[in-house]
């Protein structure tokens, strides 16, 4: 008797205790709100979501939080009219692609340094690029939730049998190891005599030619020194230094032959399914599908093609507060901050990662859990994935340098036609784009 | 096939009395007449009030959106803009203008749909027919080869679509794995070259749609009497002159309907390319359809989006007009 009453004491002091310290932890203290959260995570990350949501809902008694999936082309199709028409949800998820577009249309609020430190957000807890993403003309207007990065696949066995010993990280030996996976039908070496470009039983490196694909050449643009958009927002990824370095991706077909000519994603996935391509730069989402076959792989940073900076691209979703009308509940917004501290806290990121998402924070990526997990190959460069944000007018860069990139792989055009035209093409967008901002 | 039915009938082969007995007689007249001088039993609006449901959602869902979709072409318009600019026909303009974009890719893509039509409706018509032709004869196992061609109709655009692009696959495809592995050639880059990224497209559209096609003429020759084919054979006809002089003509209205149906689908091409060839390569397979989505919710431009879709509706309307105007003269012609 006596020591169950023990027990049950232990037990609600120890309920009390979790219950005071949450509360000490949120910076939201007014009544009782109910807000609205919108999201797009409806696939195999939903149920860890709303399993996060009912945790914050059951650790915050004076915010009830009523998550809504639906597809995220739903929401970038209605976010204008609920923004227009004062409905917009307390909270809602963007993505990297569509999020300056919404900011400098209006749709979403910019979040005040007073802001984000009274709700104990801050901005250092994250990679930087990544919390930059949602940033225009010096604002923030969003905080990073979730993120995904291009990286490259590299299959161990194939690269034992090649004698390639070192995973490549500079451009020369991206090249060598390269050469050294690639043999045709006959098993002849690249520049040996007879030597059959067009049948490779095995080669060096996946090129293909979506916009997958398109992400190592913007990989490689940005390694060397280059970008997508100059200072004034207009497309420039015409420049010499990204002619050079999409140039050199382009050499690894058509002049090395250590790539195949006009690949696809899909075939380029199932060949290093196959293990007959020792390198494979993707999306990390892959990750789970290697470790389901059980394949002998590994996950690297994609190599310094450039000579300027690490680099490669990444998507990511953040958490916004979009415009509200007139007479807007104060109470919410501040619940509504303290709700997104809370969800991109380390403790509720690392619980996100089991979704797919890669660490937003070095704090998490620095947890035991990760410890020889093949993803954890590139934590140690997180800090260096930079998304294609920042400019209001993301489809009319990424289609035209998409194009470009198809056109210039598949040796339709030189790459410097193929660039020029790209840009050429963007910026009479550009130009249409910027009356709808002004 | 009620229409099948009449249409086979020459009008001169009815005899006068059953023409006479299908009208109603003079004795129905005089009530009629009562009926409207009365009008006790509803006046001259009950027509117009058993009409008002459909009006109101004709208004709702053709007349306003029809409308707003035009105030929307001629201003500068973003539902979150602080003003909304009226700019005339600027968007329609930059249609005619060859240094927009918009008249370089619109025109591409009203090209390609019009090559894709050219192509695949001859297709559809003849293979549907040549299909049903195969299938309406007695042949061992026909119930199961109809439902076979009929089935991959049934799929979504998405799988269809899909499968086609790994059957394609410049690569991987079973195509090319057949081309190299059986026939010793070099693989095609089917999804990346120009002109020859229309084979996949069309061949898998053919394979989705010619089912439905292949039962609308089955339904047509089935209601063809066998005695015009016995009268044929007793006068020594030839297959081809039975083919010819029968069974054409007398699918006449089937085929009508089938083109007509087929030409309209195949005007709203999207799905297909979307999924097989996402508009590529250098945008040598996008469909207008693709483009205006695009120009819409890729780029954000509503209004110029919207000024294409008046151009490409027009186009349309101009087309079925000249089509129902044929339709006319080969109803007059063919009875």
């Amino acid at each position: 008797m006596n020591r169950t009453l023990n027990v049950t004491a232990l037990l609600l002091a120890a309920g009390l205790g979790g219950v005071a310290a949450a509360q000490t932890q949120t910076s939201y203290r007014g009544p009782k709100v109910t807000l609205t959260y919108l999201h797009g995570f409806t696939g195999a990350d939903r149920p860890v979501m709303e399993r996060l949501i009912a945790q914050f809902n059951a650790a915050h008694p004076n915010i009830q939080v009523r998550g809504q999936a639906q597809p995220w082309g739903t929401t970038w199709q209605q976010l204008p009219s609920l923004v227009a028409s004062g409905r917009a949800p307390d909270v809602v998820v963007i993505n990297e692609d569509q999020i300056t577009n919404f900011i400098a249309r209006g749709a979403v609020s910019p979040l005040t340094n007073a802001e984000l430190q009274s709700a104990g957000i801050s901005k250092s807890r994250f990679y930087g690029p990544l919390f930059k993403t949602a940033d225009y003309e010096g604002k923030s207007y969003g905080v990073p939730i979730s993120s995904v990065a291009y990286v490259m696949f590299y299959n161990k066995d194939l690269m034992k049998k090649s004698g390639v010993t070192k995973v490549p990280t500079t451009r020369a030996e991206l090249l060598a190891a390269s050469r050294a996976c690639t043999t045709d039908r006959n098993g002849r070496k690249p520049g040996q005599s007879g030597f059959d470009a067009r049948s490779l039983n095995t080669w060096g490196i996946s090129l293909y030619n979506n916009w997958v694909g398109s992400r190592l050449a913007y990989a490689a643009i940005l390694q060397n020194g280059g970008s997508l958009v100059d200072s004034k927002l207009n497309a420039s990824f015409n420049s010499p230094q990204a002619v050079e370095a999409v140039q050199f991706l382009v050499d690894l077909v058509q002049k090395h032959n250590v790539a195949r000519a006009n690949s696809t994603e899909e075939a380029e996935l199932a060949a290093f399914s196959q293990g007959k391509v020792c390198f494979f730069p993707s999306g990390q989402w892959y990750t789970d599908r290697f470790e389901q076959q059980k394949m002998n792989f590994g996950i690297a940073f994609v190599p310094r093609i450039g000579t300027k900076q690490d680099a490669a691209w990444g998507g990511s979703s953040h958490m916004t507060l979009p415009r509200q009308r007139a007479g807007y509940d104060a109470n919410k917004r501040r619940a509504a901050l303290a709700f997104v501290n809370w969800m991109t806290s380390p403790n509720q990121n690392l619980a996100w990662t089991e979704a797919g998402s890669l660490p937003v924070m070095a704090t998490v990526a620095n947890n035991k859990k990760f410890e020889g997990r093949p993803i954890a190959g590139v934590f140690a460069k997180l800090g260096n994935i930079y998304a294609t944000s920042g400019f209001p007018w993301g489809g009319q860069v990424l289609g035209p340098f998409d194009n470009a990139w198809a056109n210039a792989y598949s040796g339709k055009q030189s790459v410097k036609a193929a660039l020029d035209a790209g840009v050429s093409e963007a910026n009479k967008q550009i130009t249409q784009a910027r009356k709808t901002f002004q | 096939m009620l229409a099948a039915t009449f249409g086979a009938v020459p009008p001169q082969s009815v005899p006068e009395s059953a023409v006479s007995l299908s009208v109603p007689g003079k004795a129905a007249r005089p009530r009629e007449a009562r009926r409207r001088r009365g009008g006790r039993e509803g006046g001259a609006i009950t027509p117009y009030l058993y009409l008002l449901p459909f009006l109101l959602l004709f208004l709702v869902f053709v007349v306003y959106p029809v409308g707003y979709g035009l105030f929307v072409s001629l201003h500068r318009w973003d539902l979150l803009a602080e003003t909304r600019p009226f700019v005339g026909l600027e968007y329609y303009r930059n249609l005619f203008d060859p240094e927009t974009p918009q008249s370089q890719f619109f025109w591409n893509s009203m090209k390609n749909t019009g090559f894709f039509t050219l192509i695949s409706v001859p297709l559809l018509i003849g293979a549907s027919l040549g299909l049903a032709l195969l299938l309406h004869r007695p042949i061992f196992g026909r119930a199961f080869f109809r439902s076979v061609f009929f089935l991959p109709g049934i799929l979504t655009v998405s799988v269809m679509g899909i499968l086609w692009r790994w059957m394609f696959d410049n690569q991987i495809g079973l195509v090319n794995a057949v081309r190299t592995d059986l026939l010793g050639l070099q693989p095609l880059p089917f999804l990346s070259t120009e002109g020859l990224a229309w084979v996949p497209v069309i061949v898998g559209t053919v394979w989705w749609t010619i089912g439905f096609n292949m039962t609308l003429y089955l339904a047509g020759l089935g209601n063809i009497s066998q005695s015009y084919y016995e009268a044929a054979e007793i006068d020594g006809a030839t297959p081809w002159a039975k083919f010819r002089f029968i069974t054409w003509p007398l699918l006449a209205p089937v085929t009508l309907f089938v083109f007509v149906t087929t030409v309209l689908a195949s005007f709203q091409l999207f799905g297909q390319t979307l999924v097989i060839t996402s508009g590529g390569p250098n945008r040598t397979t996008q469909s207008t359809i693709q483009y205006i989505t695009e120009e819409a919710f890729s780029n954000n431009q509503f209004s110029s989006a919207s000024a294409m879709a008046f151009m490409f509706g027009l186009a349309m309307l101009i087309f079925t007009y000249l089509q129902f105007r044929i339709m006319a003269r080969d109803a007059r012609g063919e009875g």
